[in-house]
């Protein structure tokens, strides 16, 4: 898709971002990806990420490549993006506690987990804080247009926000791939569903 | 002003004389106070800056920053 901006995906880690990669990438959108970060049990479908993305401080010029693409860019990232490029950003939002407990899940894996580290009621105080703050900076940002996605109800009402993402992107995406995508997703959180219960 | 606990610090005689002048065109009853001002409006709040961190931290757990 040719277009001036870049799509960046954002939010908080486990807020569905990359259910939302997997829907801009089945709706025709080229994701920028290195393929690093393989598919696990966390991301059965793979993370749809850039190594790169962590270190645009020391070197962003591979971004001017990925005009017309989408780059997924956790929340805090975002202020690392260089501001003589436009983005459109398409933000997740999720439950903060189901947030928590997807990443606890997943330190837990990875065997990160620290003992005597922030209580939830702590981490969910920071993680506002941090929302706050990021969302503050990209209201005063020129550059940088905002959609906001509340990952639960794009489980719920997938058409809606196809279409909703598909005119702030520019109308030019496969909105029923976009839609298989997140059918998909749900047939799998209801086979685990159906596994741990 | 200092609770219940104070610290002294320790300033280059130079600083103090540029401190003090400045205190005095700003219109600050001492040096002392132009000081403290200044402190306390440039010194991160512990909680905001414990705040980031720990985010910060969190995110490096996941793998998501270095």
């Amino acid at each position: 898709m040719s277009s001036d901006f870049i799509t960046v995906v954002s939010g908080l880690p486990r807020s569905g971002t990359s259910l939302m990669m997997q829907m801009l990438h089945a709706g025709g959108l080229s994701a920028v990806a290195d393929g690093q970060r393989a598919a696990d049990v966390d991301n059965p479908r793979g993370y749809f990420e850039v190594e790169a993305i962590k270190k645009l401080k020391e070197d962003s010029s591979w971004l001017a490549d990925a005009k017309g693409k989408v780059v997924k860019a956790i929340s805090m990232l975002l202020f690392d993006l260089p501001p003589q490029h436009s983005y459109r950003v398409v933000f997740m939002l999720r439950h903060m506690d189901e947030i928590l407990a997807s990443q606890k899940e997943m330190l837990k894996r990875r065997g990160t987990l620290k003992e005597g580290g922030p209580t939830d009621e702590q981490m969910k105080q920071y993680f506002d804080t941090h929302l706050t703050k990021v969302k503050a900076w990209l209201a005063a940002q020129p550059n940088f247009k905002v959609l906001y996605c509340p990952y639960n109800e794009v489980l719920q009402k997938p058409a809606e926000y196809v279409r909703q993402i598909a005119d702030f992107l520019g109308g030019e995406l496969n909105q029923t791939a976009m839609m298989e995508a997140v059918d998909l997703s749900l047939y799998r959180n209801r086979n685990k569903a159906a596994q741990t219960a | 002003m200092f609770g219940s606990k104070s610290h002294k610090i320790s300033i280059d005689h130079d600083l103090y004389e540029r401190l003090e002048k400045a205190a005095q065109v700003a219109g600050y009853s001492s040096t002392e106070e132009f000081v403290i001002h200044i402190l306390e409006t440039t010194a991160p709040a512990g909680s905001a800056a414990d705040s980031e961190e720990e985010v910060r931290k969190r995110l490096q757990g996941l793998g998501y920053l270095e």
